[in-house]
């Protein structure tokens, strides 16, 4: 990543970003995991120690933010990443500083997820940040991503405010070319005077002071985004007297359709800057044009500001775009989506396919199997919703009888079959207060919370201490694996090392839940089903808030650091072929021979003997540890 | 100068699939041409579905390929090469390892997994040439099943574009490959051209 000046590589989005926090002399970076937006840091974790840049991920986007926040204020240029869901946890922060300055750049880095890629509502990011009203530059492609962080740190500095910069998606993991600039080594010195009346807020004359100060620093901004590069208006000689008005991933499609049609005489604008948008560059627009097309993925944020200014100029203008419902506000646009978009206004017929071969197609698709997620080979979650399961059974509960509240992250995968033991999924935390709240309605069986370890130290702990204060009779599970997997593996505080890979004393969850006022805590290993049934039934028994932590590191990172096991082994004597193993379980690494019988992938399997231990037969047999 | 070319490559999360695509379009990019990648990354390492979008030439800007804008699908499996239908088109060069991966539904006959000849045959009428290998078997007989990827390489350079030279892609699986296992890789890249020649 530390590459020479203007030489050109291939990156994603997300690295690019990287690479621009390194230009523009960034001193912390700092976020927590979340899909599509995690890469920002894993890139700089290399080179931080070289550049002298503090990197690191936080427990949750609202401390992150809050660090940077302060280190922002003592003249330190930072960088904070999160997805869109994180932009919801930091918000409280974020509304508040907005009214404040920064000293040194800070860039808020948010990832939103058209398209629902990584299993998340499809939260239009550009819409919250009006709330705040803080500036906002969208991003197209890895280049453009890049530009605009290292823009962003200057415009922040300038206007002594936050700055947005967002991608979605599609655009954050695109890779493409970019052009190396060179890297900022030298840092502000650090310094903070005290100016109460300019960094408190509870006092209402000092509050509303910093609300027009707010007001003020984004008039003066307004022009200077308004010309900046991220909004580009092409007026050709020859104006077909349409216009296209494009915004991130879009305006990727818009292009290509250009080039691939050979369309001459579009009016096109690309807006970059969407908060506070470029108005004067729209009115040139609307003088020049009878038709608008407006390309926009989910809200129809920019048309209804088109519409307006359209309103306001008193113009006779042909605005197409969502609000005829003419393109989707649900999922991403692709090129094909905005091709017929275009071909429509145009008038031009959309060549090849027939019916004949759309039919084919479509019932070609309809024919590859899907693949619903399963739990990895060896995952302990897969173990410990099994232990569920049985001490369900052996308490005498059916399979509709006890609600299993979900939560974010790899824990959620036991929505999926064959155990589709997760009732609901909310948001970080919420499973443990969605527990509680089905106990006050009156729900009378137990009720059981699964939360992972890092989602637990997210939003967990709040919601814990409340079970314990009020004593709402809940089981809490924390399914501990050690790590952040379902972003990439990222340490969490109950992992044993850093993020540069150096050894650390974990924080042990079970302490947090006995500080928190829940007295029957158990601490269990998964893969000993015996032993974590007998903790659920324990607590199945039990009456007031009840814990148990399900300690097993996550079987990728095992795999990775030579901790798994050998594989186990089936004996073809003692297999029926009943299939048990596979219809509970479900593991990847199981597969059938050409007799019926079960075989194990030795190559996948990590022998962590959960199999072993649910055949009825006894035909599997364990490998045991490894030597090597 | 080349205007677009569109390679496709389908594939299961664990079957490096996103490692040829890195492969392509380094090799790409070493040439000079314009490069966009568009990737389906977020279940790449349990078992998913995965899709590489590898565009090069004067005019991609999207990262993904038009619907059937493929110029040449590498399916690493074959049921994945059905999922991907909307992007082949007539000018289509699917080129299909015939090794499947079969979900746990499948093993439990709740679904059902298509005959290779019928996904053959459909793959026949909606695309355009056709060259099914058991890249598969070729990898494991040679000592190194997980090199099945790079088996599918050797047979893209055997019947795919001829854009990308043999020097480049092999420099760009230097870079992009373990260097323990680089000398294996080349024989496996050896093997696939070899079948396809």
């Amino acid at each position: 990543m530390i590459g020479s000046e203007e030489s050109v590589s291939l990156l994603m989005s997300n690295e690019a970003i990287a690479r621009g926090a390194m230009e523009a002399g960034v001193g912390v970076v700092i976020g927590y995991p979340g899909t599509p937006s995690s890469e920002v840091i894993s890139t700089l974790m290399p080179v931080a120690k070289e550049l002298s840049i503090r990197v690191e991920w936080a427990v949750n986007e609202k401390v992150a933010f809050d660090i940077a926040l302060g280190a922002a204020l003592a003249g330190t240029r930072c960088l904070v990443t999160m997805k869109s869901a994180g932009l919801n946890v930091a918000s409280d922060s974020i509304m508040s500083a907005a009214y404040g300055d920064v000293n040194g750049g800070l860039v808020v880095y948010v990832a939103d997820d058209p398209g629902a890629h990584a299993g998340m509502e499809e939260q239009d990011s550009r819409l919250f940040i009006k709330i705040a009203m803080l500036p906002m530059i969208d991003t197209s492609d890895p280049q453009d991503a890049k530009d605009a962080i290292v823009a962003a740190f200057d415009y922040s500095e300038e206007f002594k405010t936050p700055i947005f910069v967002r991608s979605t998606s599609r655009v954050a993991h695109m890779r493409g070319g970019v052009k190396f600039g060179p890297i900022q080594k030298t840092r502000k010195p650090s310094e903070f005077k005290r100016d109460i009346r300019r960094f408190t807020r509870a006092s209402p004359i000092w509050c509303m002071e910093q609300h027009t100060l707010l007001n003020a620093k984004i008039e003066k901004l307004r022009p200077i985004f308004e010309r900046s590069k991220f909004n580009e208006l092409h007026v050709p000689d020859k104006n077909s007297r349409i216009g296209v008005i494009a915004s991130g991933a879009s305006w990727n499609y818009l292009k290509e359709f250009i080039a691939r049609h050979n369309v001459k005489g579009l009016v096109t604008l690309r807006i970059g800057t969407v908060n506070p948008l470029p108005e004067r560059k729209i009115r040139d627009l609307i003088g020049k044009v009878d038709e608008i097309l407006v390309l926009e993925e989910l809200e129809p944020y920019i048309e209804l500001y088109v519409k307006t200014i359209i309103a306001e100029e008193d113009k006779r203008i042909l605005l197409h775009g969502k609000k005829e419902g003419d393109l989707p506000k649900v999922g991403e646009y692709s090129y094909d989506l905005v091709e017929s978009a275009l071909s429509k206004v145009l008038g031009i017929e959309s060549a090849e396919g027939t019916p004949e071969l759309d039919e084919a197609t479509k019932s070609a698709m309809k024919l590859a199997p899907r693949r619903p997620l399963p739990f990895c080979p060896g995952c302990p979650h897969r173990a410990t919703y099994t232990a569920i399961r049985q001490a369900l059974r052996e308490s005498g509960f059916g399979e509709d009888e006890v609600i299993i509240t979900g939560d974010i992250g790899c824990t959620i995968l036991g929505m999926h079959p064959p155990f589709n033991m997760c009732w609901t999924e909310v948001s970080m935390g919420a499973s443990i207060g969605l527990a509680c709240g089905f106990k006050y309605a009156g729900i009378e069986k137990p009720v059981i919370a699964t939360i992972g370890d890092s989602t637990f130290f997210h939003a967990g702990i709040p919601p814990t201490i409340n079970t314990a204060w009020k004593k709402t009779d809940i089981i809490l599970a924390v399914l501990d694996n050690r790590i952040t997997a379902m972003t990439g593996h990222q340490p969490s505080p109950s992992s044993w090392f850093t993020e540069t890979g150096e050894k650390e004393e974990p924080i042990r969850i079970e302490n947090i839940i006995e500080a928190a006022g829940i007295k029957n805590v158990r601490v269990v290993d998964p893969y000993d089903l015996q032993q974590a049934k007998f903790a659920f039934l324990e607590a199945l028994k039990a009456k007031g808030p009840s814990a148990i932590v399900l300690r097993r590191v996550c079987s990728l990172v095992a795999r990775r650091m030579n901790m798994i096991n050998n594989p186990s082994f089936v004996d073809p004597e003692k297999c029926t072929g009943c299939l048990h193993c596979i219809e509970t379980l479900s593991c990847p690494a199981m597969d059938i021979n050409a007799d019926g019988k079960m075989t194990i992938d030795s190559a996948t399997c990590t022998g962590c003997g959960v199999c072993a231990q649910i055949c009825p037969f006894a035909a599997i047999i364990t490998g045991g540890p490894r030597n090597d | 100068m080349i205007e677009e070319y569109n390679v496709l490559i389908a594939s299961v999360g664990g079957q490096g699939g996103i490692t040829l695509a890195r492969i392509l379009s380094n090799a790409a990019l070493s040439q000079g041409l314009n490069v966009r990648v568009g990737e389906t990354l977020g279940m790449a390492q349990r078992g998913g579905s995965v899709q590489s979008h590898v565009r090069f030439g004067e005019d991609v800007h999207g990262p993904l390929i038009p619907e059937r804008g493929s110029d040449v699908l590498l399916s690493l499996e074959p049921a994945e090469a059905l999922r991907v239908a909307k992007y082949i088109g007539k000018k289509t060069t699917v080129i299909m390892n015939t090794h499947p991966v079969l979900p746990t539904s499948v093993l439990l006959n709740e679904t059902t997994y298509p005959e290779i000849d019928q996904i053959l045959s459909i793959l026949r009428k909606i695309g355009g040439s056709v060259h099914p290998l058991n890249a598969f078997e070729l990898a494991k007989k040679a000592g190194f099943s997980r090199s099945m990827n790079i088996v599918m390489l050797g047979a893209y350079i055997a019947v795919g574009e001829k854009i990308l030279t043999l020097d480049a892609i092999k420099e760009a699986m230097a870079a992009s490959l373990p260097s323990r296992y680089l000398e294996q890789n080349m024989r496996a890249l050896e093997i696939g051209i070899d079948k396809m020649r």
